[in-house]
């Protein structure tokens, strides 16, 4: 006999651990069988792009951190390169060697607070400790090159704020092989777990025709087999100098999304192994005008965060602040899929499914 | 606002500190290049102060090139002029009218003040002085100069308005662009198998990697939409934003196929009383909730969207806080 | 079975090793030299150029200066009033930037937590007495400029 069921609306979030920051989204159930989902966003809407339009370029830069907390840096970047291509500056050759590594430092750093909260979501402790312990190594590097922890502000337009201290770049180096061995712990912790297995292998999987038409990107569109990278399509900064893979995987589903992000901080770690082996000499900021007024036109600038690809399309009217700074918020796109995707899942999964996304709130929001 | 003042009194401080003579200030000094320049930011108010800046048309006319090859040209300069340039700001924001100068503008008419200053010398003359204090010359030389001076002004403008333009109206010949193929060959795409007039406005985008940007007329560009995506393979909605250009409101979408990897730039105008596009939704998924968004933020309506509603603000907000005219409410907060 | 035993075994491995945590509050936690933490203010230096605040992207400085009461010196302005908001300072770092005399710089000071709100309204005077741990480099820019990297 089966039980008798009926429709219920359940409210999960603003204030819920599982999304991460205050993302709010209705379900509607019919016994544990998700019917419908409604996201509702815009809890942390701070109005950047409101803000940016009566600041200056410098000063829009800390406000940048902020959208995507966790991986500040590329956020950083992908203004301050859409302003250079509109001023046409050449960035000095180190400035834009620190900007890979501190990149891609950021981009492990990222990736592992996602596995240690993803894990920590669907209901292991111990891997959050382990990689907020070695995430915290790379946030003291950062801490030590300009001075904040998670607001970096370190980028300008032109270059880097602050050259590397003396024996940053040897921590650096000794960073690489240490993560190297944690790697292979953490898939012993966890990659083999079954109930782990069990748990995401399957669920939440859509197909790449799918993935490109609700725009994807980052991890959740390589997870469907679709060979996506800016830093090797479009290669900017000086990314073309160094040989790294674009790992892809065919499964399309959270499994699929996990193995790829683990993947990514070994790509990560060998394009760090060869930057810091190459890192030049050299000024780390251009000449600029102290007053940045870039000249009439527009740019889109598109980069790969950690979490897919941002953008930032400016308009300027050659006045010291944009006419209007728009920004592609790759969180916020990704989040689109979501209803689609959990439509016909179990409510267990909502969790599951969200969490691989990899949404940060801040940014979902802006 | 004070802005001005501050940026006097700043200079001052500035200068006080370093144990300088507040330069800005010194009138009197012959620093050809500083003054000069101050007086060509308002060579038509003042007549003597033409006069008193001969500068070469020739020379006023390389400037003006030099600023079209990009700042690569103006750095060298910048570099030369050093301190002069500095200083050469100073005046000019000290004169009736300050004025914001877009780098375009002004590098053109650093460059006619040092034509100006070059001519000077070579006449054998003390470098020219300031606008306050017009010189005895003789006719003949005076008419030569004001010949040179109107050529000088005439080409900075011509420099500015280069730089207005962008990349649209460059006074001289151009490479083609790698990318002037693509464009042609959507623009005839869409005006053979949309409308004949489908296209309003066409050109590469040279800064931004010669991209190539089409403006669709508003009507027909749901059709073209659907069109793009069949023919082209235009697969991945990379971007959807919205801009108010406080005459029209424009919608941006840079679109991408992941078969060809060809990247298109496709802006659709609308009134700025009523504004109104076709949603793409159906066409790419992606634009869902940009176009929410961009309803959201800057009012702009999307018949055929399936769930029109506001999505980062409240469904209770007053104003679309994205439009240039937008009072918030409480400007406190 | 054989994964849920790795990784068990990862746990058990890792009881022995030596711990990584601090014991933060009772010991205090040592920044490195560019730490961002709260500024340090110094009066006699400020000429009052209004450069900190027209740059502080979130509007929390507001200062004031006065005319100077020595007439011989050179400079004419000292200043009066200079407050900070922490409650929405994000310390960004833009004001010690572009501060020509460095009389505002930042200390590896970051313990900001107070009981009200008004605690977080920071006067000259506080800001003066916070002259601990004050950070060494704070010039960077104004090295650049004096050697002529910028502008």
């Amino acid at each position: 006999m089966a039980l008798r069921t009926e429709e219920l609306l359940l409210n999960v979030g603003p204030q819920h651990p599982s999304t991460h920051g205050v993302f709010r989204i209705v379900v509607k159930i019919d016994g544990e069988i998700i019917k419908e989902a409604t996201p509702v966003m815009g809890y942390l809407h701070r109005g950047t792009e409101k803000l940016a339009e009566n600041l200056n370029y410098t000063q829009i830069i800390p406000y940048t951190d902020r959208m995507d907390y966790v991986s500040a840096m590329t956020n950083n970047y992908v203004l301050v390169s859409a302003v250079e291509k509109l001023m046409q500056l050449e960035v000095p050759e180190r400035a834009e060697f620190l900007r890979v590594i501190v990149m891609e430092l950021q981009r492990i750093a990222s990736h592992l607070l996602w596995w240690g909260t993803y894990l920590l979501d669907i209901g292991a402790m111990s891997p959050f400790l382990f990689a907020f312990r070695d995430r915290e190594i790379i946030i003291e590097l950062f801490n030590e090159l300009c001075g904040a922890r998670l607001t970096y502000f370190y980028m300008r337009v032109g270059g880097v704020k602050w050259d590397a201290p003396d024996g940053w770049i040897q921590k650096v180096r000794d960073f690489v092989p240490y993560m190297r061995e944690r790697l292979k712990l953490y898939d012993d912790l966890v990659s083999g777990n079954e109930i782990f297995l069990a748990r995401i292998k399957g669920v939440g999987r859509y197909d790449a025709q799918t993935a490109i038409d609700y725009g994807l990107s980052g991890a959740n569109l390589r997870c469907t087999g679709v060979k996506r990278d800016l830093r090797k399509d479009q290669p900017y900064s000086v990314y073309d100098r160094f040989e790294f893979d674009v790992p892809t995987r065919t499964e399309g589903d959270c499994y699929a999304r996990y193995l790829l992000r683990i993947e990514e901080i070994k790509q990560s770690l060998r394009i760090l192994e060869q930057a810091v082996e190459m890192f030049p000499e050299g000024p780390v900021m251009a000449k600029v005008p102290r007053v940045l007024r870039p000249p009439e036109g527009e740019v889109y600038s598109r980069v790969e965060s950690p979490r897919g690809e941002i953008g930032c399309y400016v308009v300027s009217k050659g006045k010291d602040s944009p006419y209007r700074l728009k920004f592609r918020r790759p969180s916020f796109v990704n989040l689109q899929i979501l209803p689609k995707l959990l439509v016909g899942e179990s409510i267990t999964n909502l969790i599951t499914i969200l969490g691989a996304t990899d949404i940060v709130v801040g940014e979902v929001d802006a | 606002m004070t802005e001005h003042k501050d940026q006097e009194q700043l200079q001052e401080q500035q200068a006080a500190a370093s144990g300088e003579a507040p330069a800005a200030k010194d009138t009197t000094k012959p620093e050809a290049a500083a003054q000069g320049e101050a007086s060509a930011e308002q060579p038509a108010e003042k007549g003597s102060a033409a006069e008193a800046k001969p500068a070469e048309a020739p020379e006023g006319g390389t400037g003006a090139a030099g600023r079209n090859e990009g700042p690569a040209s103006s750095g060298v300069k910048a570099e030369t002029s050093g301190r002069q340039a500095a200083s050469g700001e100073a005046p000019a924001s000290d004169g009736e009218k300050p004025k914001r100068l877009d780098p375009a503008e002004r590098e053109a008419r650093r460059a006619a003040a040092l034509a100006a200053r070059a001519a000077a010398q070579a006449a054998g003359e003390a470098p020219a002085g300031d606008g306050e204090k017009p010189k005895r010359l003789d006719p003949a030389e005076r008419e030569a100069r004001r010949a040179a001076a109107l050529a000088a002004k005439a080409a900075a403008k011509a420099a500015a308005g280069g730089g207005d333009e962008g990349e649209g109206a460059e006074p001289a010949p151009k490479e083609p662009s790698p990318n002037q193929p693509l464009l042609d060959k959507i623009v005839a795409l869409i005006r053979d198998q949309v409308a004949p007039d489908a296209v309003e406005d066409q050109y590469i985008n040279e800064v931004d990697s010669h991209l190539p940007v089409v403006v669709v007329k508003n009507e027909h560009w749901l059709k073209t939409a659907k069109l793009l995506k069949q023919s082209l393979k235009l697969d991945y909605l990379i971007n959807l934003s919205g801009v108010d250009y406080e005459t029209y409101m424009e919608v941006v979408y840079h679109i991408e196929s992941f078969q060809t990897g060809e990247k298109y730039c496709l802006k659709v105008r609308t009134d700025r009383d009523a504004p109104s596009i076709a949603s793409v939704t159906p066409v790419w998924s992606t634009a869902n909730w940009p176009e929410r968004e961009v309803y959201d933020l800057l009012g702009i309506q999307f018949p055929g969207h399936p769930d029109l509603r506001r999505i980062l603000l409240p469904d209770d907000w007053a104003g679309h806080p994205l439009r240039k005219d937008y009072e918030p409410l409480d400007p406190e907060v | 079975m054989k994964g849920l035993v790795k990784g068990l075994g990862v746990t058990l491995r890792n009881m022995t090793k030596k711990k990584v945590t601090y014991k933060y509050p009772d010991e205090p936690m040592k920044m490195p030299n560019r730490f961002r933490g709260v500024q340090h203010f110094e009066p006699e230096k400020c000429i009052v150029c209004n450069q900190c605040a027209r740059i502080c992207p979130t509007e929390c400085i507001t200062l004031t200066g006065k005319k100077n009461p020595d007439p011989e010196s050179k400079v004419k302005l000292v200043i009066d009033t200079f407050d900070l908001n922490f409650e929405i300072c994000i310390l960004c770092d833009l004001c010690t930037e572009v501060c020509p005399t460095e009389a505002i710089v930042m200390t590896n000071n970051f313990e900001l937590a107070a009981y009200s709100r008004d605690e977080l309204f920071k006067d000259k005077e506080w800001l003066t007495a916070n002259n601990t741990n004050v950070r060494e480099e704070n010039n960077v820019s104004l090295l650049k400029a004096k050697k002529g990297g910028a502008e």
